[in-house]
């Protein structure tokens, strides 16, 4: 699962939510993606399930790229406990998605395998998501 | 001679981002127009028009500004990101029998040898060509290629008056065993395993129904310090 080796701060604010993404938004390295449409936390569990629902799906012929990190930590406190006394302890690794950015990338199959694995991945993630193919003049 | 999308543009007089948002409004593009030297022309052009124009990459057009026409290459085509409209254009003038430098798509072609998995390590290659012949994309043959072929930039088969850009030596390319199936069944079962995915059984779901989950989260409590 992907956590960071180190970080700087052990616990941080909540990341913003707002705007839509600033990088990313297009297929870089594959020939299919998967696009969120949505803002949302995807925890580094949802990026894993994705990952290996789609690499199931596909079994040994494509390759798949994750260009979303986790790298910040969510903190929560324990149940039943009261208010004060800190911060709660880091839970959750998440990363912070805005809508319109490419999350995950697949080449190596054919579009309607791309389809269906993205479909199963896309079942496994927080937020309403939709399959993208590169396509010319689109830059 | 070819016949190229002709788009008529109007002049825009004003300009910042409320004035663009009412074009865009309007069903219409905001532009701008540059090269030779000459002063920019910010224009508006027809939506949709734009938008059936712009279906290619490197697309070539004929803009009428003021009654007079002059052929521009699409450089910049922004759009949103979400729902793919266009939100702004630059163009740049070009002249018949001109080279412009133009980043054409790589497209690959043909099955490689059986077990292997097509790596295409640059999706695009920058080319100087003819400005009225720019090619709509550069065909790679990787038909019966085994493990460990490479194609490099240099070895492309290159449209007549094409000069290539990118770095001769810069990989385009790769064939690439895939993994083995017992190697990718492990790999996903440690995989599960540490993210904690179970696979639904049907006779130890029916068993421990209620019990088990009930103490399992609780330990995090005694956490705090």
């Amino acid at each position: 699962m992907l956590i960071p080796r180190r970080v700087k701060h052990r616990k941080q604010h909540h990341p913003g939510r707002s705007g839509a993404a600033k990088g990313g938004t297009t297929i870089a390295f594959g020939d299919y993606g998967i696009q969120a449409l949505e803002p949302a936390y995807v925890t580094n569990r949802q990026i894993e399930s994705a990952r290996i629902a789609m690499t199931r799906y596909i079994k040994r012929g494509g390759k798949v790229w994750i260009n979303i990190y986790p790298d910040r930590p969510l903190t929560k406190k324990p149940a039943e406990t009261r208010m004060g006394s800190g911060k709660g302890s880091p839970e959750w690794w998440i990363a912070n998605v805005k809508p319109g950015r490419v999350m995950f990338e697949l080449s190596g199959v054919s579009e309607e395998v791309a389809r269906e694995a993205m479909r199963l991945a896309i079942h496994k993630l927080p937020m309403k998501c939709r399959f993208i193919q590169r396509e010319g003049g689109e830059n | 001679m070819p016949e190229y999308t002709k788009l008529t543009a109007e002049l825009r007089t004003e300009f910042g981002k409320g004035a663009a948002r009412r074009i865009r409004r309007a069903d219409k593009v905001p532009a701008v127009i540059y090269g030779h030297g000459a002063a920019p022309l910010h224009v508006t052009l027809p939506g949709h028009e734009t938008m059936l124009a712009l279906k290619q990459s490197n697309a070539l057009l004929q803009i009428v500004v003021d009654g007079k026409e002059q052929l521009a290459l699409a450089k910049d085509v922004q759009r949103d990101v979400i729902r793919r409209f266009i939100e702004h254009v630059d163009f740049v003038t070009v002249k018949k029998g001109e080279k412009v430098n133009v980043e054409i798509a790589v497209h690959i072609e043909g099955e490689a040898a059986p077990d292997t998995l097509v790596n295409v390590d640059l999706q695009e290659i920058e080319l100087a060509v003819d400005a009225t012949n720019i090619p709509e994309r550069i065909v790679v043959s990787v038909e019966g290629l085994g493990v460990g072929a490479r194609i490099l930039a240099g070895d492309l088969a290159l449209p007549a008056g094409a000069e290539l850009l990118t770095d001769p030596e810069y990989l385009v390319v790769g064939i690439s065993q895939t993994i083995s199936e017992e190697a990718l069944e492990a790999e996903l079962e440690e995989a599960e395993a540490e993210a904690g995915i179970e696979h639904e059984e049907p006779e130890a779901e029916a068993e421990g129904d209620e019990k088990p989950a009930e103490g399992d989260e609780k330990p995090a409590e005694g956490d705090e310090s």
